[in-house]
């Protein structure tokens, strides 16, 4: 309870932040129940004439979350955990002050001009890299204030060696730098024609090599917003809240060593069996298998943290959602593998396997961890009780509820659909027209929407149990050390 | 069905069996150990912000796999399936030729019902995304097949004339006879011509034959169309016909039919296909 | 060693970019000229088809259609040959998908028409009952932007060297030209059709988004 007063933490981006993943995350997944449901519902795509169909929905969604939700997560945690473990408050440089505003208000600039940009369909088509090329000097723009930030930040660290988060928050800026620069390459038609949209560009990369570029980034997206950066969160917020030292050093340094070098080969594993070269192909799919073991380590480091601390997980629901959240993050990165052995690809690729995996890597490992995150910094950075232990309970089984409902029928469809695709009749031809393969997911796409929607109610008990935390909890005089003080 | 002799279906059905078994063994091994473990071990002089960290080993099973998947994928690389020892294509090629060298011998003398059996199954996935899964032509949106190929569509041809085979004739005028002539017409087409059975109107049928002179101008004596000038009607309502509207597509009256010579449909499937469609004719 | 790494950033940043770095270089790069070229036969897109590829894109159809088939007999009796490399090597962007919500398209123009075509984005439900895909009305009222596709394809061929005006390759010419061009490809189609809507905009002179996306989906072979 000393210690960490000494310094006075500067909290008001990191509150920014917050409430920006907050409005994010409802946003994102207001849209995601959407569009699911519009799955099932198809008659849901006329509720807003062009701007209401799937078509545009969908990027809508995706960006909403990695970009709106996941990034100012990231950023909200950043700007708490990096002062508090390098010791050193942002307060201390009016500089470094002035570039985090003008972080946050640049971004928001940008996730509004996304909005606006993916509703009139104004979009590249690359798969979370949707952006023309306004929105992408913006966005290398935020960056690189964020990069200056998180330097500027270490430099003036008052700790001199750096934590483990601090490692994964370097990684995260520069892989995405790297990956989104040459993702990016394009060339804005108007300023060589002289004539048409403005804001138009064409690809600088043509067909298998735009898929193969396309691909090593949205691979590695994956990389550094949905897992880089959490494992950052994890490696904060499970020790500190549990008050148990991490597990073991070396298992850090080797997994996140093996983690930087293994992943950004896998990319390969979204182009199996497709045009390019079959060597290109095997890569992603042998490091695919290795990468288990790297994403593994930090899982398993953070599960035998919590040794012999069962009784914390039955009482601290904090606790319960980082707990979930590794084991998320443990099914995902062996999901993920699996699919990627070239057999399994041949059934699974273009399935709802894929989303399915998707969704327990983004709900139950991504979700959960911001949301446990931002949990334990309200009290902290608004000096009150959180709100409602029993709200936090509550929501923490009816989203594992919308979690499981996610994942297990989009096994099921995706599965299902994908055999269909491949099932012959007693002469050897197709035994399904492509229909019949649509019409049998019914049942499963509408359990899914149902699954989404248990999630996001979840996340709107979240959104009430913060604001209440901020604005009318009960207030505390001394920063607890460990478990964050819960009204009950 | 098939499925379990499909490797690819089976295999992904033991890699979602792996990803369950494999992930509920190796958290509840960690559960467990919250519930009955403690932590121990020696702890590194840093703290940050209050975090401690133990300088405990590595898990030895964490630490074998690590080295385990890194030979096997060495192994992999360099003696299993070395650089540009394996083809995709190659190994399509084998697969498909395999197929059809089994399907050739299978079923090139099939009889009618299997062909049309056969043909049955092709339908739906080919053909029912236009003409409809009952063969209706779904409101007119393609040709209604189980009125295609009798009598009264011929009589129906004759008033609206026909086009959009590519016939070197090109198309054939509409209102070429009165309604009362063309229905001898197409009685004696049915009956002698095509020979597909008995006229509805058996007494037209000698009416028919002497009005057929309008029709030999462009379909020859005989119906077989001049040698391709124009459509060989001694196949009409026959599977053959329907082959032949197959490989030349038809940009007809009531809107585009696309061809089938891309390769997706082989000779025998055509025909199976053909032999099914003529039994919607009511 | 590495204590000292985690104690000094810059080194620690240095090291961690290149570990990343290097596979990028490995994998991606090696085969890049040899993806490049273009299959025998292979032709840039029109104009006219440019727009409508940019209707798809505005829209997303990527986003449930793949156009990647890939070489499996189960794939090639529904959709046709497999794909191959050098099909692609116009396509800027690529837009193979990565979900098959609704079938591949790749080379949906050998085995759907026109009109077939008209009416089912009209309202897919009514040409494949049971049909979820959207139905994209708002095509049959909003116009192509023509103008846009010409300056993409100008700059492609100015900037890359897409062999348009070449021998046996679409003309692009002048945006004068190009609009004659764009306009009697757009006519075969709209002759095609039905709606009396999009027929009458056209004797105005308005490419409709429904008769660009319709040329698209029929180059697609
Ligand atoms: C001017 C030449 C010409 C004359 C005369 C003519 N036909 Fe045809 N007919 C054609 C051509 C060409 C086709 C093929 C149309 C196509 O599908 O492209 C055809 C097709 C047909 C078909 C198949 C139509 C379909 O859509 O399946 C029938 C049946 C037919 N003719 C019957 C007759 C009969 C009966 C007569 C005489 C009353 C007749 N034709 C006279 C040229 C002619
Ligand atoms: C994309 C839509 C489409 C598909 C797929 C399709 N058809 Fe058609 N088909 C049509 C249309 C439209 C017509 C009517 C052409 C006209 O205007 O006469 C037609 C006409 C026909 C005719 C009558 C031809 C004639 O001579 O008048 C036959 C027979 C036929 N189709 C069989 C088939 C079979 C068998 C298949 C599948 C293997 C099939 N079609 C697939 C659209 C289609
Ligand atoms: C919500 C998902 C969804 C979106 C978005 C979507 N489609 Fe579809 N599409 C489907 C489904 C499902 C089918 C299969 C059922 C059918 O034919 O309607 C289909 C079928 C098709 C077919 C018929 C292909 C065939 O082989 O029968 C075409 C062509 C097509 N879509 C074009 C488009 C275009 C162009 C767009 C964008 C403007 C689009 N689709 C957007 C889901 C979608
Ligand atoms: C060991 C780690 C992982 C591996 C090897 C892996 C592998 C794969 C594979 C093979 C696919 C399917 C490609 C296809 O056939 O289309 C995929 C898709 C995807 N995965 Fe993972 N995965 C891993 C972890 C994760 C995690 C932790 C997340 C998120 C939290 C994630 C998010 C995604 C996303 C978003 C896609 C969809 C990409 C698309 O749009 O097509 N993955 N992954
Ligand atoms: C309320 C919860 C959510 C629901 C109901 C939902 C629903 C959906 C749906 C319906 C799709 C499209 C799948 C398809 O095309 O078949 C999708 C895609 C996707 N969602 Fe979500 N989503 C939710 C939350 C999230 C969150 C929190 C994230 C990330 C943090 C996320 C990331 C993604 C991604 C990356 C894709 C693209 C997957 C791919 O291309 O394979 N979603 N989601
Ligand atoms: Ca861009
Ligand atoms: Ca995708
Ligand atoms: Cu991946």
């Amino acid at each position: 309870m000393q210690s960490s007063n000494v310094i006075n933490y500067d909290y008001t981006i990191a509150k920014y932040f917050a409430i920006a993943t907050i409005v994010f995350g409802i946003i994102g997944m207001s849209v995601g129940v959407l569009i699911a449901f519009q799955m099932a519902f198809p008659e849901l795509n006329n509720l807003a004439g062009e701007y209401g169909t799937f078509g545009r929905l969908r990027p809508l969604h995706t960006d909403a979350v990695a970009f709106g939700f996941t990034l100012s997560g990231i950023w909200a945690t950043w700007y708490y955990v990096g002062q508090r473990v390098l010791k050193v408050s942002l307060a201390e440089s009016p500089f470094l002050m002035f570039m985090a505003k003008l972080h946050f208000w640049l971004y928001i600039v940008g996730v509004a001009a996304v909005v606006v940009s993916l509703l009139m369909g104004i979009t590249t088509s690359k798969e979370y890299a949707e952006f023309e090329w306004p929105i992408d000097i913006a966005i290398v723009l935020v960056w690189v204030i964020w990069g200056i930030g998180l330097f500027g930040l270490i430099g003036i660290r008052r700790e001199k060696t750096l934590y483990i988060s601090i490692w994964y928050y370097i990684a995260a800026f520069l892989g995405v730098a790297m990956l989104y620069l040459f993702n990016n390459m394009e060339v804005p038609t108007y300023f060589v024609a002289g004539m048409g949209k403005w804001y138009h560009s064409v690809s600088m990369y043509a067909g298998s090599n735009d898929a193969m570029v396309q691909w090593w980034y949205g691979h590695n997206a994956v990389a550094f917003v949905f897992t880089v950066p959490i494992i950052a969160m994890i490696y904060y917020f499970l020790p500190k809240e549990s008050g148990q030292p991490v597990f073991s050093y070396k298992l850090s340094l080797l997994s996140f060593w093996g983690l930087m070098f293994v992943y950004l080969w896998a990319g390969g594993h979204h182009l199996l069996y497709s045009t390019v070269p079959d060597w290109v192909q095997t890569m992603g799919s042998l490091f695919s298998i290795i990468l288990i073991l790297p994403s593994w380590g930090s899982a398993i480091n953070m599960l035998l943290t919590m040794k012999g601390e069962w009784g914390q997980i039955k009482e601290n629901p904090l606790i319960k959602f980082y707990v979930l959240a590794s084991t998320f993050y443990m099914l995902s990165t062996i999901e993920g593998p699996i699919q990627a052995i070239k057999s399994v690809n041949a059934l699974a690729h273009f399935t709802d396997w894929i989303p399915g995996h998707v969704h327990d890597g983004t709900l139950g490992w991504v979700g959960f961890m911001i949301i446990g995150a931002l949990f334990h910094m309200a009290p902290r950075m608004y000096k009150r009780e959180i709100y409602s232990k029993k709200l936090i309970e509550i929501q923490f089984w009816i989203q594992t509820t919308g979690i499981v409902f996610y994942f297990t029928s989009m096994w099921i469809a995706g599965i299902t659909q994908g055999m269909m695709w491949r099932a012959t009749d007693q002469y050897g031809n197709l035994a399904y027209s492509f229909i019949d393969t649509v019409t049998v997911l019914h049942p499963y796409y509408t359990l899914r929407a149902v699954g989404g929607a248990l999630y996001l109610l979840g996340v709107f008990m979240w959104a009430y149990n913060m604001y209440k935390t901020m604005t009318a909890s009960k207030a505390i005089e001394f920063e607890p050390q460990n478990a964050s003080p819960m009204a009950a | 069905m098939n499925w379990l002799n499909d490797s690819i279906s089976l295999f992904t059905l033991i890699g979602i069996g792996a990803v369950i078994v494999i992930t509920v063994f190796v958290v509840g091994k960690y559960v467990r150990q919250m519930k009955t473990d403690s932590s121990t071990g020696e702890l590194a002089k840093e703290k940050w912000d209050g975090i401690g960290e133990y300088k405990n080993e590595l898990p030895i099973g964490w630490a074998l796999s690590f080295f385990g998947t890194i030979i096997y994928a060495l192994w992999y690389f360099l003696a299993g399936y070395p650089l540009a020892a394996y083809s995709q294509i190659g190994e399509y090629n084998q697969e498909v030729n395999a197929h059809s060298d089994r399907f050739e011998s299978k079923w090139s003398n099939a009889d009618e019902a299997t062909l049309q059996d056969m043909g049955k199954g092709i339908y739906f996935v080919q053909c029912a995304s236009c003409h409809g899964v009952v063969g209706d032509g779904m409101d007119g949106k393609a040709q209604n097949l189980t009125f295609w190929g009798s009598e009264e569509y011929i009589v129906k041809t004759i008033e609206i004339g026909a086009k959009g085979s590519g016939y070197p004739l090109g198309e054939m005028p509409a209102g070429l006879l009165d309604p009362q002539s063309a229905k001898a017409v197409a009685a004696y087409l049915v009956e002698k011509i095509a020979k597909t059975g008995k006229s509805k109107n058996p007494t037209l049928v000698s009416e028919g034959e002497a009005l057929w002179a309008t029709c030999a101008g462009c379909h020859s004596e005989d119906g077989t169309g001049m040698f391709g000038m124009s459509a060989n009607l001694s196949n009409y309502g026959k599977s053959e016909f329907i082959v032949e509207v197959l490989n030349r597509g038809k940009k007809g009256m009531i809107g585009n039919m696309p061809a089938f010579n891309d390769g997706r449909l082989t000779d025998i499937q055509k025909l199976a296909v053909g032999k099914y469609v003529t039994t919607l004719v009511e | 060693m590495f204590h000292w790494l985690e104690k000094n950033p810059f080194f620690f940043a240095v090291g961690v970019f290149l570990v990343i770095a290097y596979a990028g270089i490995v994998t991606v790069l090696p085969d890049f000229m040899e993806s490049a070229r273009p299959l025998k036969g292979t032709k840039p897109y029109t104009v006219l088809q440019l727009a409508g590829r940019h209707v798809y894109i505005k829209d997303s159809c990527n986003a449930c259609h793949s156009q990647m088939i890939r070489p499996f007999k189960s794939e090639t009796d529904r959709y046709g040959k497999y794909s191959m490399s050098g099909e692609y090597a116009y396509d800027r962007p690529f837009l193979w998908g990565s979900k098959r919500t609704g079938p591949d398209l790749m080379r949906v123009g050998n085995y759907r028409t026109t009109n077939w075509h008209e009416i089912h984005m009209y309202k897919p439900s009514s040409m494949v009952p049971g049909s979820i895909m959207p139905s994209y009305k708002h095509m049959f009222t909003n116009t192509a932007d023509i103008e846009t596709a010409y300056a993409e394809a100008y700059t492609v061929k100015s900037v890359f060297n897409v062999p348009y005006d070449e021998e046996d390759m679409p003309k692009l010419g002048t945006w004068e030209e190009a609009q004659k061009t764009a306009i009697a490809e757009a006519q075969l189609i709209v002759d095609d059709m039905k709606d009396p809507q999009v027929k009458e905009a056209f004797a105005r002179g308005e490419i409709k988004e429904i008769v660009a996306i319709i040329a698209y989906l029929n180059s697609l072979q």
